[in-house]
């Protein structure tokens, strides 16, 4: 069991959705490295570092089509470096191309953090509160799926008895027995879908007074680490409106702000962005310290 | 058990107020909000939170019907099939029947459950395939589809041979305009007709694709499944 993930789901909600926000938000450099970095960081830890590897490689071809697409179709920015067909390729738009395919990557890197840890149980039971009907048919859809896979293996294998194959045989025949199983498919989960309804409705789906069952609940914890996430968002989102990490790539490159209180901002901005591994990291610290005591 | 009348009406009245403001307020103070405070250069940004938002009417309008158990069921049975279909099509990109069961849903069970199906479909399908900043787009391309589909058929427009293969053809090109949105947004994050069209001219074999696939589907599985819909529908005395 990961530490960040036993939260609220509230908790982790809010989480994913200032970072992947702010990753796509905040194009200043110092920050688009350090989303990226915590980013395949995080992943790394969920999915361990050798499952990364495919995760990382295919996200290098998108890598380069954003980075290299950029600099041919914007030619804004006042450095030329050269020109393809009368048309200059600018320092700036090279950076800038850099900078949004690191962004995309980022994004989608936290995307697949954000499906390890919310996991569908958690966004169902966070939905289910403010949009009972549509949470239930998502949960139920998610249910009936691996359901229906397997009832189309035994409707293939009880078809095969009757020498409707699928995988072998003519063009003509294949589909034929493809549609037949898919319309037996369909008449088995219509009818198993009403048998569930009524099945509900005989519990009391629906009535007045019933209340519903959370496995998850709002501790003090989820109380202080909530606070703190958007302690530290104000903290960046203030920074931006103020003009503190306010940073343009057209026409030509800002400097990077080297104040005092940016610098802080960089912190804050680090601290968000890492915090589950800071939070996985003071666990284990103390799992460990606890086991030394014995 | 005695509804209250009354208390639904409100219900109703407050939940068609959030849709319209959603739709009047919200969105355009985000677009406000994009141009002014973010210098006009975060299209991709505000443009997923747009595509979730136009979402959100109509499940609102879903919940504040207070849907039977039944009217549920129907939408998870066609959300899964889709969802499974699109789970074993997928080694051949492109080539889904998701779209014409959405469409196939919309016309028998009217606008409103296709626009359901399309749009669960692609938020479930997501969740084995991976979410991504994609998800919000498919939703509303989907469940559009499946809302136009329900649209026409209370014209009796879909009982046409014709029509379906147009509608199709519709379709496929309706997907990749709007797949094409995310694409271009993907890029640099700025919005340019220029792109746009580069991207469509790029994406043509997939919208091909589509449409071959949706006239494919749509022509095959219109009837059977259409004729086991209107079954369930006469024998259960499910309304649409």
């Amino acid at each position: 069991m990961r530490a960040f993930d036993s939260y609220h789901p509230i908790v982790i909600f809010t989480y994913f959705c200032s970072t992947i926000l702010f990753s796509m938000f905040f194009m200043h450099p110092i920050f688009l490295s350090i989303s990226l970095a915590s980013s395949i960081l995080y992943l790394g830890f969920l999915k361990g570092f050798h499952n990364m590897k495919r995760t990382i490689l295919i996200s290098i071809p998108l890598f380069l089509i954003i980075a290299i697409s950029n600099p041919i179709f914007s030619h804004r920015g006042v450095t030329p470096l050269f020109y393809i067909n009368y048309n200059p390729i600018t320092l700036e738009s090279v950076i800038y191309g850099l900078s949004m395919a690191g962004m995309i990557v980022t994004v989608i890197f936290w995307f697949s953090c954000y499906n390890e840890v919310m996991t569908s149980d958690k966004f169902i039971s966070l939905f289910g509160k403010i949009s009972p009907s549509i949470a239930l048919i998502i949960s139920m859809t998610i249910n009936t799926v691996p359901r229906m896979k397997r009832q189309i293996e035994l409707i293939t294998n009880s078809q095969k008895t009757l020498g409707m194959y699928v995988h072998s045989g003519s063009i003509i025949k294949r589909a034929k027995s493809s549609i037949r199983i898919l319309s037996i498919l369909i008449t088995w989960a219509l009818e198993n879908a009403i048998d569930t309804a009524d099945s509900m409705n005989a519990r009391g789906y629906g009535l007045r007074g019933r209340t519903s069952h959370s496995l998850f609940k709002f501790k003090r914890n989820d109380f202080f680490l909530f606070s703190f996430i958007i302690l530290l968002s104000a903290l960046c989102v203030y920074g931006e409106m103020a003009n503190y990490i306010s940073f343009s790539y057209y026409p030509y490159i800002s400097k990077i702000n080297l104040s005092y209180f940016s610098f802080i901002l960089y912190f804050s901005y680090l601290l968000l962005m890492t915090l589950p591994l800071v939070i996985e990291f003071k666990e284990t610290i103390r799992w460990r310290l606890s086991i030394s005591k014995i | 058990m005695q509804e209250d009348p009354n208390r639904k009406y409100k219900l109703n009245k407050k939940r068609f107020f959030f849709s319209v403001l959603i739709l009047t307020i919200v969105i355009p103070i985000i677009l406000l909000f994009g141009i002014k405070l973010f210098n006009d250069r975060r299209y991709n940004l505000i443009s997923i939170i747009i595509a979730f938002l136009s979402c959100i009417p109509f499940f609102i309008r879903f919940e504040s019907k207070r849907p039977k158990a039944r009217e549920i069921m129907v939408i998870v049975v066609m959300a899964s099939i889709s969802v499974t279909s699109r789970i074993i099509f997928a080694p051949i990109p492109g080539f889904k029947p998701v779209t014409a069961l959405t469409a196939i849903t919309g016309i028998a069970f009217g606008p409103e459950a296709g626009f359901l199906t399309g749009a669960i479909s692609a938020l479930v399908s997501n969740m084995f395939f991976g979410q991504g900043p994609w998800t919000p787009f498919q939703m509303i391309a989907w469940g559009l589809l499946g809302f136009i589909a329900g649209v026409l058929s209370k014209f009796n427009l879909m009982k046409n041979k014709a029509f379906l293969i147009l509608y199709s053809i519709f379709a496929g090109i309706f997907y990749s305009l709007i797949m094409d949105i995310w694409h271009v947004l993907s890029i640099d994050g700025l919005f340019t007709l220029e792109k746009y069209k580069i991207a469509i001219v790029a994406a043509i074999p997939f919208t091909i694709i589509y449409a071959v696939s949706n006239i494919f589907f749509l022509i095959l599985l219109n009837k059977p499944i259409g004729e086991k819909l209107d079954r369930i529908k006469i024998k259960y005395g499910l309304i649409e």
